[in-house]
């Protein structure tokens, strides 16, 4: 069942229905039934593998807390009996991630090697959301083991946890500590949160439906024929994923913190208008916000304060000198990350570049801090001016257009394809012959695309101003208010895109 | 053990005013790059290993704050 279908909408009403209308201390089990409940319209065969990590969790989350309790008064002796408990959990956690993420590969490769074409009769089952559920039960393990959360004493309430159905196909990744309270709390009908929830709903379908699904059809139209594109329609092509991706993520993000907020519930933040950034490093503070903070919480942070690295560190520093020795600190760990978040993101070899390609950026911007300082007093650019930071925000997507190419063309062939059309065959009359027309979206479905996309710019600014819009529009008068409401309802309706051919269910990031 | 513990500091992080604020990191004077720079110095210079239960805002708000982390870990 996906967010943008009938089905949905219906499954949800009633789940708020039942939510409110049923004793408030059977509310965690309306929302487990209905997530349970959620998923398996999925499929049942994916049921066992959450389940299975959710018990890995439990079982270990349990074990930590009670070694804790046993030597409460020798944390050492603490530490050195949960340590082994975790990095079992971790690795059976991370091996059933790892399964889901390379098991298709890897049996394709066995088949082909064997000639068994009787081993296809057993396709890998790939659960969904796989990645978010199996990295918010690491950070719940490993949040016990630092005693920043208690483990859960009932199975179904961490199931909940693990399972809560707006989350778990795309995230955020929510943290026990956060998320886990709020379920299991009694919530109260409150209007003003059902109505906020209900915008943000509406406004996420628009970034969705109408905006990210219409630029799709024109970028799987280019990129389904890349060799016969020049280098202006793929270029434009590559922006327009830029901006699809961007409403196709943070508008699912809107709709399930929109439906959770009905519920009385608040998600993690997981973006904060990433193309007003200044630098790579800044995007990904403000970009799937959730991920970037489980790498620096769990990976990056062990990694720095890791006495082998400082020891690498102290021995660079003491045989090349002090920036080398701090260049360590940050190389070693940033390196670690962005490889993971290139494997995060998919196993080809593509998104290792594209890991490492982001990290590189990151670092170099850090090591060479001083000699960018230098050039740019060199220059005499005055970095205060609004001129500059409009400079700074469009380098910084233009560094994420770049990115995409090395994920959308889908292979290292098209990828030098698309670089070879975009520098020896660009062709910019493309920009105005009236060709871009004709690449799926007719004229005035491409001006809609634009004029949306203005739209969500326009918002964004405001928000970037410190400006609520939710409040303004609640605090405006009655005819401008409901006037909004029914241009972002009938928007969605009219100019939303479904119909026969069109997968809603396919959202960018639920294939993580 | 203060003074000495700010003579580190600012040898580490010369661009950082460390007593400019008792809100180092909410106030953002103190971002995770140099957290990673001041983690680093201080372990070199006391001999510590500073655990991840240490890593809070706590500790590293102020200059008053690192310098009981490091007498907490050097046993000082």
């Amino acid at each position: 069942m996906s967010l943008v279908e009938l089905r949905f909408f219906i499954f949800a009403a009633l789940v708020v229905l039942l939510y409110y209308i049923l004793p408030k201390k059977v509310q965690w089990l309306v929302l487990l039934t209905a997530s349970v409940a959620f998923y398996l319209t999925y499929g049942w065969e994916m049921l066992p593998f959450l389940l299975a990590s959710a018990v890995i969790a439990y079982f270990a989350g349990r074990k930590i807390e009670q070694f804790q309790v046993a030597f409460r008064k020798d944390t050492a002796a603490a530490k050195k009996r949960c340590k082994p408990v975790l990095l079992t959990a971790v690795a059976l956690l991370a091996a059933l991630l790892v399964y889901a993420k390379v098991g298709t590969a890897v049996m394709a490769a066995i088949t082909e090697l064997l000639h068994a074409q009787q081993l296809s009769a057993f396709p890998v089952i790939v659960a969904l959301g796989v990645s978010y559920y199996t990295f918010s039960l690491i950070s719940y393990l490993a949040d016990i083991y630092r005693r920043q959360d208690k483990a859960e004493h009932d199975f179904l309430r961490l199931l909940l946890f693990t399972i809560y159905f707006p989350k778990v196909l795309q995230g955020p990744i929510s943290r026990h500590k956060n998320l886990a309270p709020q379920l299991l709390e009694q919530h109260r009908f409150d209007y003003k949160e059902f109505c906020f929830g209900l915008q943000l709903m509406v406004w996420g379908y628009f970034k969705k439906m109408v905006i990210a699904d219409r630029l799709a059809i024109f970028v799987n139209t280019v990129f389904g024929n890349i060799a016969g594109e020049t280098g202006a329609h793929l270029l434009v092509a590559l922006v327009f994923s830029a901006v699809q991706i961007y409403c196709d993520f943070s508008g699912c993000m809107d709709i399930v913190g929109g439906f959770s907020q009905i519920l009385g519930l608040k998600l993690e933040e997981n973006f904060d208008r990433p193309f007003f950034s200044k630098s790579a490093a800044e995007f990904w503070r403000r970009w799937h916000i959730t991920l970037g903070t489980w790498f620096k919480d769990y990976i990056y942070m062990p990694i720095v304060i890791s006495p082998r690295v400082i020891g690498l560190s102290k021995k660079v520093r003491d045989k090349f000198g002090v920036r080398p020795g701090k260049a360590v600190m940050t190389v070693v760990p940033l390196t670690a990350v962005w490889l993971l978040t290139g494997l995060w993101h998919g196993t080809g070899w593509t998104y290792i570049i594209w890991g490492l390609y982001w990290g590189a950026l990151i670092i170099c911007s850090t090591v060479f801090e001083p000699e960018i300082k230098k050039i740019t007093k060199a220059l005499h650019i005055n970095t205060e001016t609004g001129s500059w930071k409009v400079f700074q925000m469009v380098r910084t997507f233009l560094l994420f257009v770049f990115a995409r190419m090395l994920t959308v063309p889908g292979s290292a062939y098209n990828i030098l394809r698309v670089g070879k059309r975009l520098l020896l065959r660009f062709h910019p009359e493309g920009f105005f012959d009236g060709s871009l027309y004709a690449l799926g979206l007719d004229r005035p479905n491409f001006l809609l695309a634009l004029v949306c996309i203005g739209v969500l710019w326009g918002v964004s600014c405001m928000q970037e101003k410190g400006i609520c819009v939710r409040e303004r529009i609640a605090g405006s008068n009655i005819v401008f208010r409901w006037a909004i409401y029914y241009i972002g309802f009938f928007a969605i309706l009219i100019f939303g895109v479904y119909g026969p051919g069109y997968d809603a269910a396919s959202f960018i990031y639920m294939k993580f | 053990m203060r003074e000495k513990v700010l003579e580190v500091l600012e040898r580490e992080c010369p661009d950082v005013d460390f007593l400019a604020s008792d809100k180092l990191v909410t106030d953002g004077i103190v971002d995770s790059l140099t957290l990673t720079s001041i983690i680093a110095a201080l372990t070199m210079e006391f001999g510590i290993v500073i655990p991840y239960e240490e890593i809070i805002e706590a500790n590293f708000d102020s200059v008053d704050g690192l310098t009981a982390m490091v007498e907490r870990l050097t046993g000082a």
